[in-house]
């Protein structure tokens, strides 16, 4: 029960995240060049997606073996949340900028001229592009919590979930969902996926945690912890 | 080829930021599957400090680079 909780929320979280970038990117190119490129690349990207999900997802579940799973995925996992947390201590902290996709939005209309012709490659590539690779990360973490959770149903609805919400939102607003706390919710799934990390590889060891998955809880309030220390020795004043 | 070397270096990218800090996790975890099958859970304490321990460290290295 605990587990599928954690399973959901990563899938979840790291979705909304990721969405609501290339969101941006589908925003920006469709209000710019006219919509039927960027969709048809969006949809290519998902099918795509979509594709690697149940084939790496059954390859996984099917013919890994659960210890091995453990420590390869676990090690995977903590290497990818380490980064996340890691950008997002450094966000937090006023060292790099925050992600602002009022700013990205911007850069890519920029970039863009007009369409000009019937059909847009410059506008079908760049949806595909911008959905195919935010969407990369939503697959890795969808694979490896659901995998190795026993739960790919559960991450698969989480991040569906999430992608349809934003998605929803971008249809009602058609502007960047620039209200959206990405960096809190990257720093969330940054933990998450450190804490499940930690748990899962040390499992593949050999280890048995005390208290079984609620160790879980002891390890994001570690992560959490180290973090803000880190946020509060490396802070710099923001500017005014 | 061009295309195939992106793409691994994308994937790559989705877990290494700073190799030497990959390095780092990787050698505590294998320190880690050592002590414990040699410690038992007793030795997880250790490798979630460590773990964390890096973390701060390596933040820190990063904002003292930015600021020369």
């Amino acid at each position: 029960m605990y587990q599928q909780f954690f399973v959901f929320g990563a899938a979840f979280l790291g979705s909304a995240v990721e969405s609501t970038e290339a969101l941006t990117i589908v925003l920006a190119v469709g209000l710019t060049r006219g919509w039927r490129a960027p969709l048809l690349g969006t949809v290519a990207a998902l099918v795509a997606l979509a594709v690697l999900v149940v084939f790496f997802g059954q390859l996984i579940v099917s013919r890994v073996p659960e210890s091995s799973l453990k420590l390869l995925v676990g090690t995977l996992l903590l290497l990818f949340g380490l980064r996340w947390l890691h950008k997002a201590v450094l966000r937090s902290a006023g060292v790099v900028q925050k992600h602002d996709e009022e700013r990205a939005y911007r850069q890519t209309v920029t970039e863009l001229g007009a369409a000009t012709e019937r059909q847009d490659w410059v506008g079908f590539v760049l949806a595909l592009k911008g959905v195919f690779l935010e969407g990369l990360e939503v697959v890795f973490i969808v694979i490896a919590v659901g995998g190795t959770g026993h739960g790919l149903a559960v991450a698969v609805a989480g991040g569906l979930l999430a992608m349809v919400v934003v998605a929803g939102a971008g249809v009602a607003v058609r502007r960047p969902l620039a209200r959206v706390p990405e960096n809190t919710l990257k720093y969330a799934v940054g933990v998450i996926l450190t804490s499940l990390g930690t748990f899962w590889a040390a499992e593949g060891m050999g280890a048995a945690w005390p208290a079984d998955f609620v160790s879980i809880l002891v390890l994001i309030a570690v992560y959490f912890v180290a973090s803000r220390l880190a946020v509060s020795l490396v802070r710099r004043p923001q500017p005014a | 080829m061009r295309i195939a070397r992106s793409a691994i270096s994308e994937v790559v990218g989705l877990f290494v930021a700073d190799w030497v800090q990959s390095v780092v996790i990787v050698a505590i975890l294998a320190a880690g599957w050592f002590a414990v099958n040699r410690l038992g859970a007793a030795a997880l304490a250790g490798l979630v400090l460590l773990l964390a321990g890096q973390m701060v460290w390596f933040a820190r290295a990063e904002a003292r680079r930015a600021a020369r």
